[in-house]
């Protein structure tokens, strides 16, 4: 086990190409000059870090992958190639059948350096934030995806990322590139065991080239005791589409901090989010979404529930640049407060500098819906199991826009289990 | 002939305000009745005391099939038999109507309810509304359908059909007096609460049943349709100073 300092970070790069050593030593000094993140900051409003980088230290070696099967795998019996990152190192890889670039980034980089030097470590800027520095300044490995211009790959790449050591901090780097007019999909889940008190720092890199369309589906079950702070940024080419779906269960704290950039002329990005708190959790989802190119379209789609006494957070901003007329931007945040101790924040925000465009925000906070409930108990259905079925109703509207519907399928049974435990031990 | 709706001395308020001062209404099995009344009579209140709606202080007595049920839960007076067609039918996102449907067999564990679902989804052309949301994005008219459906799936005792004409056009109107003249069987008793007699001349109704501020004032056979096209509820009740005109009207209670 390693402590965060020069010398873990040098380790980490040891095999660097001269690009990614400058990125590593440019986050490193961001690393040592920032101070952990406050709830003073707007960014980081409601959020209590209650811990530093001193509680957690590198590995060397990737604990042991675990096999809780959940659902997942067995939703996806064909894929266009598997990994698995465990603790921040790739631990088994199918590349698949060579349509694309896929596996560890740490294996295949020396041999493509000129083909990553402008996707890796290039997404979120390393001065965000003290993780965002920590992550380019620690990660040692993840995977990378390079699909080549033209291909059309219709099975799903599936990216398993682990943590399996308690005490361990873990960098886990996902860079997904779409060559023009490719098309191709790729789920990632997190998981860890309940005892594992860890801390993940994974970082998303989306590269979506010209007229491609890249699926993302983002299944979060971290374990009881584990952290994670996640950072995504996007970069969406000329025409191209981003369909990002991220499903957010586990972990003692999740923050996903989000920025999706529509760069290019008619590009479009589709964003939904399904969420859902139980005791002490806290899920918390920073999005931005920019504007910048002409007749640009998003939509984010985004529904929490909160029971016991968690808490939610989902700040949306929609940001539109000068330049970006003809842009259609839409937010929509609804949340349901399950139990008298669970909080939900919801902050949508709008920032327009154009003068011709269509953009429209919603948000809603509040109990399951009275008039519906006695609507379902007049058909014989008892309180409780009318309370299930409004909840299975209110995700449903989120998981059926997501990008893979194997996948919904499975998150829906797991929210479906989470909200009937509740019930059973008397949270809601 | 036994009755599957039995109404004896129902009382409720709401807040301060009386609306039902002790009803009494009985359907027997194999008829169809009518409740008619102006606005504000106290009609669709009686509805939902009798399918358990919390809002309102209520007593008094309902057997349904024989059955108490004032003092039950929402769900248990379903189960005993009681169904109630909403005026307003509720939008209820993300639930489809197959999984409303599968929740309602699953609660029964009646084993002619899957045909029976089959049959009536055919028979009301409900096929293509089954996976759509709940009441979502349906006319006015396909609502009332739906209602319809999910009665005939229920298989109740008694139905009481709640402003079922309200809000729908001639053609719909004339719609749903056949889907109700269809459903009709001697296993179930049917109350349908209007204030326009309109519905009637599509149908046969057994009897009529007036209600004025809160009360059955009248009680005849079909006959008293024609007679309230053409008088209004003024003479029916045949005392114009009991017509209420209520100086508070939260809703169309």
């Amino acid at each position: 086990m390693k402590t965060l300092d020069a010398q873990a970070s040098a380790a980490a790069g040891a095999a660097d190409p001269g690009w990614l050593a400058a990125r590593r030593q440019a986050a490193l000094d961001y690393y040592d000059k920032l101070d952990m993140p406050s709830d003073r900051e707007e960014v980081w409003r409601y959020v209590d870090l209650d811990f530093t980088f001193d509680d957690f230290a590198l590995v060397e070696q990737p604990g042991e992958a675990h096999d809780i099967d959940t659902g997942i795998a067995a939703a996806l019996p064909e894929t266009a190639g598997w990994m698995r990152v465990v603790d921040g190192h790739a631990t088994a890889v199918d590349a698949g059948d060579g349509r694309a670039v896929f596996g560890s980034l740490r294996a295949l980089l020396a041999d493509n350096s000129e083909l990553f030097e402008p996707h890796v470590a290039q997404g979120t800027a390393s001065d965000l934030n003290k993780f965002a520095a920590a992550h380019t300044a620690f990660a040692g490995d993840g995977a990378i995806l390079v699909v080549p211009p033209g291909a059309a790959i219709e099975q799903p790449f599936f990216i398993d990322v682990q943590a399996a050591t308690d005490g361990a901090v873990a960098f886990p780097l996902v860079t997904l590139v779409t060559g023009r007019s490719s098309q191709a999909s790729v789920v990632i889940r997190y998981r860890s065991p309940d005892d594992v008190n860890a801390l993940v720092v994974p970082n998303l890199e989306l590269v979506v080239g010209a007229n491609s369309q890249l699926k993302v589906t983002v299944v979060q079950n971290w374990g009881t005791n584990t952290t994670s702070i996640s950072h995504l940024r996007a970069a969406v080419d000329r025409d191209a589409s981003l369909h990002l779906g991220e499903a957010g269960l586990g972990a003692a704290l999740s923050r996903l901090e989000l920025q999706i950039d529509l760069e290019g002329n008619g590009s479009s990005a589709n964003v939904v989010g399904a969420y859902f708190g139980d005791d002490t959790q806290t899920l918390d989802y920073r999005y931005t979404m920019h504007h910048q190119g002409l007749n640009t379209a998003s939509d984010m789609f985004l529904k929490g529930a909160v029971q016991g006494e968690s808490l939610s957070i989902f700040t949306g901003m929609i940001r539109i640049d000068e330049e970006a007329q003809k842009t259609n931007a839409f937010q929509t945040n609804r949340n349901l407060i399950l139990s008298d101790g669970a909080a939900a924040q919801s902050v949508p925000n709008l920032e327009i500098l154009a003068n011709d465009v269509r953009c429209g925000h919603g948000s809603t906070m509040g109990p399951l819906d009275e008039e519906q409930r006695y609507y379902l108990m007049s058909r014989g259905l008892d309180e409780p199991r009318s309370n299930r079925l409004l909840v299975h109703g209110f995700f449903n509207e989120a998981l059926e826009r997501f990008p893979e519907p194997a996948i919904a399928d499975v998150v829906t049974s797991w929210i479906d289990t989470k909200y009937r435990a509740a019930q059973e031990a008397g949270r809601v | 002939m036994s009755l599957a709706l039995q109404v004896s001395g129902v009382r409720a308020s709401f807040g301060d305000l009386e609306i039902l001062k002790g009803v009494d209404i009985d359907v027997p099995f194999g008829e169809v009745h009518v409740l008619m009344g102006p606005n504000g009579s106290g009609k669709s209140t009686l509805c939902h005391v009798l399918m358990g709606k919390d809002e309102y202080d209520a007593s008094g007595s309902a057997l349904v099939g024989g059955t108490e049920v004032m003092g039950l839960p929402v769900d248990e007076r379903a189960r005993a038999g009681l169904f109630e067609a909403f005026q307003y039918p509720v939008e209820v996102p993300g639930v489809s109507l197959n999984d409303l449907l599968r929740e309602m067999g699953e609660v029964r564990q009646d084993p002619g309810f899957d045909s029976r679902v089959e049959s009536a989804a055919e028979t009301l052309d409900m096929e293509r509304f089954r996976e759509r949301a709940v009441n979502g994005g349906l006319s006015g008219g396909e609502k009332k359908r739906s209602e319809m459906f999910q009665m005939a799936v229920a298989g109740p005792k008694v139905a009481i059909l709640d402003e079922i004409d309200s809000g729908l056009d001639i053609d719909a109107v004339r719609e749903v007096a056949h889907l109700v003249e269809e459903l009709r069987s001697d296993d179930l008793g049917v109350l349908i609460i209007t204030h326009y007699s309109r519905i009637l001349r599509y149908m046969n109704p057994d009897k009529i049943h007036v209600m004025v501020e809160g009360e059955v004032v009248r009680t005849g056979g079909p006959e008293m349709a024609s007679e309230l096209e053409a008088s209004g509820y003024v003479d029916i009740a045949g005392n114009e100073a009991t017509v209420p005109k209520p100086a508070v009207t939260p809703f169309d209670i």
